[in-house]
């Protein structure tokens, strides 16, 4: 691999951008906006939140409050860290899961039956609640691998249901339905914990850091991958995301938050039994996080609050609202409907709803000091850069690709040609790893690469877009692009400032820098087009796989591409297209491929196969003899 | 007066404008084609009289009343039949089933007529016949398609739109279709088809459009299309041959 | 010899168990193939389905089969509201939000019948007088043979109504392409509420049938629509014989391995038998392909 922009000839080159002149030399990475970003909040509302966040648990030092008010403020806390966990499955990566409780259950356990039956102080009880924790979430991570949607919902039942009827039956090691009293508090650096206010302020403590690190998470590299699966997890598999890998992560991490709320509620509370981590548990923490909103750990822990106060404070109705109260479980489940239908985000969501309305977004960024866009296409290799051999792709008894094969050349642009169904778009999905194949490989670089994920053959630098655009749609222009930037293998200086750059770098060749703290979703359809393909650009790729890029363009959008396509090519840049525009295909491509009925039928320069009569006759068809 | 007329139709597939203010008409027992490239918005002229796409502007008339705010189902009520892109021949059901479904716009037939008008369409497709206990999803393309079409005018629709009948097929059976598709034509129905193998539409058509980035360029008799170097730009691009 | 007498006295229970499994999964697999939705609420229409019949028959004091045909009238209707109320809206949303949302509705239905009828777990009156009948030394209770019989007949009258009446085929053509559907003139809206009353009545059914057997309590429908979902995975996923076999196969394993191993984990054996599955044949029995759109 070559060095980062270090000059090449013929290899890697510096490629002029599209926009204004800037200054030369100097390097401001661009200020990140407020609002596009995952969790960004304002100076204000900060120093507001700060300050309620630190006067809770100080309040029981402050007034006398009852014995029982802590408690409901120990199990607020507890559950808030639980519902932390669901903020990163669910929120981040959207993935259901139905068995928090559980792993909430098991750092209870963890700590009781370390503390109790095992002997062992308090923070090795927990860690270990913890690892076991952890261990599970990982398991059913790995589930994910062949099953999604519905059956992970099932998976993750199945798992609670389990656990709960261990709990209740297996009475020798867990002391069965009657639960365990007795655990006690530890104590931190000298200091007892043993009081109640002593162990809130703890566990406060607890929370707000974990609060702190799942708000930063977002902007990780980490938790841009997450959110890719989340918002599509082909396209995220495809720009380079290794989407089982982050799936396990974010269970695990759901699992080892929920296993710390569950531990520290055992110390809380001194007495757990298996009713605290049932089915019902987990739908709680479910509500939790959709209520709050679970996008946000603040909205997670607003709507733990809620749920928690709620019922306390239906206490407090006149005699005649006192109907509300035992009918409360029912409201909580019929708000529940109402939540999804109507407040799909929770109230976090609507919160930043109305300060997006009342603050106008910021849309517009500075570009100034963006360093031009840089593209390795180096190679060792000598000889094509993608060779398909004989490739074959059935669909039961569909030969969609029938035995074709295609030298895509180094620095060339190649354009795959046909009629509708003949085979084209699945061909690209069979060189970009989406399809395995069913005979034939796929070489790339003299590597066969046939049985590769798509993400091992994006680090390898095969990137693609997609025919019909496949962007992170609830994700930022500058977002979208950093995720394609961090592929494994790109050539880039490791860190964030890096990632940021290159992106940035990205958008400016496309000419779209200054929109780059846009939600992709607000953008125009044109410049959909663009970040998908900026998207490709920032992981460096060897080869761009462009499925059908210039559908839906308008004249003076796809004059642009074409340039667009020039300049990349220009560069060194190898591109295999699939178009339907005979004009745009016939001023950039070096080299045309027709397909039809899934097979070969031509193979030249434009010039040479568009005059074919066999690829005239496949686009026009033959006047049969029905005259 | 025509049969259908679309009046300035503007309409969106999903983020792209597909069509810009496309006007034509179909006239009673005209057999009309809709050429152009992929992408030109032929698909979406059809899906905007049958109701699967709302024109964000413009009319749609057929026989004298406006559609265009009607839903798919009322549309087909109207006596419009649409043999959409693609077949969507019910994969689960037999060859018979899928067929006697098309009557679905006409109420409750006796049991008699359904089976006679099923052997009709027997009579017009022989192919399909001996697979008629088949399920849907066991047929080759041309089979598909051809049931696809029966399905259609089992409906014994006043207008039959066909979405790109013969995409995918051998040429023989493209040849087999279009000779159908005349006869069926022969028979009263009025057609508008949409086609990428322009030649064999315009073999068979009375009038032609062609469409260009969802908006008409060339309007005419086949032989004036035939003759026209815009029909040959908007299928190879360049100006060859 | 009486370990045989026992073993086919399990065995003929766990048969009749695993019909309420099947019927609670046939109607999943329907709702599943009509909306792509996996109701989460399946098990709260047997519960519902089992208080009517307490409010009609012991609380009202209604004949039992005016109760039965009254409870069954009831459940329709709701199959209507629980459209309308929890799918209709979120239709043209992801699988998340409408399987949060059926949870939703399963919250809320546990827990308005709960504020209602009382946490007390009601009995109910088996549908006939007589105890069962003993043959030759295997005793046949008569409600688990009136539960098999009804399975038999219910499931036999969705065949021929799927197969062989167009309205059925109608539905089928709903669930398999609701566009093509609309474009032929099908009135899509009113096959899916069909569905949901055809699905709700048979949840209602399997309420009453297995109500005098386990009592009726807020909480039967739940663990009755999990081993429902795991019948369904265990068949196929969305297929019909697929749901009807896994839910017999689900009822056999549980009975079997609770006289066999140990009765306290009765529950977690189907579970087990699904994770088995899921491990080695996510398609299930009946299943072609898993297979997750992209």
């Amino acid at each position: 691999m070559m060095p980062f922009r270090l000059p090449h000839v013929g290899t890697g080159a510096v490629l002029p951008d599209m926009a204004a002149p800037r200054p030369a030399g100097s390097f401001l990475p661009p200020r990140p906006s407020r609002n596009s970003q995952a969790g960004r909040i304002s100076i204000p509302a900060l120093v507001v939140l700060l300050a309620i966040a630190i006067a809770i648990p100080l309040i029981p030092y402050q007034m006398t409050v009852s014995n029982y008010v802590v408690l409901m403020f120990m199990q607020a806390v507890t559950y808030a860290i639980a519902v932390l966990g669901m903020v990163v499955v669910l929120g981040y990566t959207g993935q259901i899961n139905l068995a928090q409780a559980a792993f909430f259950g098991i750092g209870a356990y963890g700590v009781a039956l370390g503390m109790l039956s095992g002997g062992l102080n308090f923070w090795i009880s927990l860690a270990l609640g913890v690892a076991g924790a952890t261990a599970a979430g990982l398991a059913l991570g790995l589930t994910t691998i062949r099953l999604g949607g519905h059956y992970l919902a099932m998976i993750t039942i199945s798992f609670q249901q389990i656990f709960d009827l261990v709990l209740v039956n297996w009475v020798d090691v867990t002391h069965g339905p009657d639960g365990i009293a007795g655990i006690t508090r530890p104590s931190l650096f000298g200091i007892s914990l043993a009081d109640d206010k002593a162990y809130l302020l703890f566990c406060s403590v607890v929370l707000y850091v974990l609060v702190f690190a799942v708000w930063k998470l977002p902007d990780t590299r980490l938790g841009r991958a997450m959110r890719a699966v989340r918002e599509n997890q082909l396209a995220a598999e495809v720009v380079g995301v290794h989407t089982l890998r982050t799936k396990v992560t974010a269970f695990s991490l759901s699992a080892l938050l929920g296993a710390i709320g569950g531990g520290l509620y055992a110390g809380g509370f001194a007495y757990i039994s298996p009713d605290n981590f049932n089915f019902a548990r987990s739908i709680e923490f479910l509500t939790a996080t959709l209520l709050g909103g679970a996008q946000s750990p603040f909205g997670g822990v607003i709507g733990t609050v809620l749920i928690v106060q709620l019922p306390e404070w239906l206490k407090l109705l006149p005699e005649s609202l006192r109907f509300i109260k035992d009918v409360y479980l029912a409201v909580y489940g019929l708000g529940v409907i109402l939540i999804i239908i109507f407040l799909s985000e929770g109230i976090w969501g609507l919160v930043k709803t109305i300060r997006t309305r009342l603050f106008a977004e910021q849309t517009t960024t500075d570009t100034t000091g963006i360093p031009a866009l840089t593209l390795e296409s180096a190679g060792s290799h000598d000889g094509p850069l993608l060779r398909v051999d004989n490739l074959q792709k059935h669909f039961g008894g569909l030969k969609a690709v029938d035995g074709i094969g295609i030298d895509v050349e180094r620095g060339t642009v190649h354009a795959l040609i046909g009629p509708n169904g003949s085979g084209k778009t699945t061909s690209l999905n069979v060189m970009s790893g989406i399809y395995e194949p069913t005979g034939g490989k796929v070489i790339f670089e003299g590597e066969d690469v046939s049985r590769l994920r798509p993400h091992q053959r994006a680090s390898r630098g095969i990137g693609r877009t997609f025919q019909n655009i496949r962007l992170f749609a609830a994700l930022s222009a500058l977002e979208n692009v950093m995720i394609g930037a961090q592929r494994s293998n790109n050539p880039i200086a490791p860190g964030e400032g890096a990632l940021r750059e290159r992106a940035m770098s990205a958008l400016q060749f496309v000419g779209l820098a200054d929109r780059a703290h846009v939600i992709v979703r607000n953008l125009p359809y044109g410049h959909q087009r663009l970040v998908e393909i900026a998207r490709v650009l920032a992981g460096n790729p060897k080869l761009l796989l462009l499925d059908e890029p210039a559908a839906g363009l308008n004249q003076t959008e796809k004059m642009a591409f074409v340039e667009l396509l020039k300049r990349l090519r220009g560069h060194g840049l190898t591109i295999f297209l699939i178009d339907h525009d005979m004009g745009l295909v016939e001023k950039i491509s070096d080299r045309i491929t027709v397909l039809n009925f899934g097979r070969k039928i031509a193979e030249g320069t434009p010039a040479e196969v568009l005059r074919n009569p066999d690829v005239i006759a496949a686009y026009l068809g033959t006047a049969g003899k029905v005259n | 007066m025509a049969l259908l007329e679309l009046k300035g139709v503007a309409s969106y597939y999903g983020n792209v404008q597909a069509l810009k203010g496309l006007s034509l008409h179909v006239n009673q027992g005209e057999l009309v084609t809709l050429l152009g490239a992929n992408g030109a918005g032929k698909s979406t002229t059809l899906k905007t009289i049958s109701g699967l796409v709302q024109p964000a502007q413009g009319e749609v008339w057929f026989e004298g009343r406006p559609i265009h705010r009607l839903g798919p189902e009322a549309i087909a009520k109207l006596g419009i039949s649409h043999v959409p892109e693609g077949r969507r021949i019910f994969p689960g059901l037999t060859v018979r089933e899928n067929i006697m479904l098309g009557t679905s716009t006409r109420g409750r037939l006796p049991r008699a007529q359904m089976a006679d008008e099923v052997e009709q369409m027997f009579a017009i497709f022989p192919e399909i016949k001996k697979f008629e206990n088949a399920l849907g999803w066991t047929l080759s393309g041309g089979q598909q398609q051809m049931l696809a079409v029966a399905r259609g005018l089992m409906a014994r629709p006043k207008l039959l739109l066909l979405d790109e009948p013969s995409l995918g097929l051998a040429p023989l059976i493209v040849q087999n279709l279009f000779g159908t598709i005349r006869e069926i034509r022969s028979l009263g129905t009025t057609i508008l088809l949409v086609e990428q193998n322009a030649n064999m539409a315009l073999s068979v058509a009375d009038r032609g459009y062609v469409l260009e980035t969802g908006s008409l360029t060339v309007e005419g008799t086949p032989q004036d299309l035939l003759d026209n170097e815009e029909v040959r730009a908007a299928y190879l691009g360049g100006h060859h041959g | 010899m009486q370990v045989l007498f026992d073993n086919l006295q399990v065995l003929f229970q766990g048969l009749a168990l695993g019909s309420i499994y099947s019927l609670v999964a046939l109607g999943f697999v329907l709702i599943i193939r009509a909306t792509n939705v996996v109701n989460f609420a399946q098990g709260d229409f047997a519960m519902l389905g089992a208080y009517s019949m307490v409010l009609f028959f012991t609380g009202l004091g209604w004949p039992y089969w005016v109760s039965f045909v009254g409870a069954l009238a009831a459940m329709a209707v709701f199959g209507v509201i629980f459209n309308y109320g929890v799918y209709y809206p979120l239709r043209h949303r992801s699988f998340l939000p409408v399987v949060i949302s059926t949870l939703g509705a399963s919250i809320f239905l546990q827990n308005t019948v709960l504020a209602v009828f009382g946490p007390q777990p009601r009995p109910l009156e088996k549908v006939l007088a007589a105890d069962g009948v003993n043959i030759g030394g295997v005793f046949l209770d008569s409600q688990y043979l009136v539960i098999l019989a009804v399975t038999l007949a219910l499931v036999l009258f969705t065949y021929l109504f799927f197969e062989h009446t167009l309205l059925g085929k109608k539905l089928q053509a709903t669930s398999q392409d609701k566009d093509m559907a609309r474009l032929l003139g099908i009135p899509v809206a009113l096959m899916i509420s069909i569905t949901f009353i055809y699905s709700a009545v048979l949840g209602g059914i399997a309420g009453v049938l297995v109500g005098p057997i386990l009592f009726v309590s807020i909480g039967m429908g739940s663990i009755i629509a999990l081993k429902a979902f795991a019948a369904t995975i265990i068949g196929g996923f969305g297929d019909v014989t697929g749901a009807i076999v896994g839910g017999l196969l689900l009822g056999v394993i549980e009975s079997m391995a609770a006289y066999h191993i140990s009765v306290p984990y009765k529950d977690a054996y189907a579970f087990l038998a699904l994770f088995i599955f899921l491990l080695f044949r996510p398609s299930g029995i009946f299943g072609e392909k898993v297979s997750e759109k992209a």
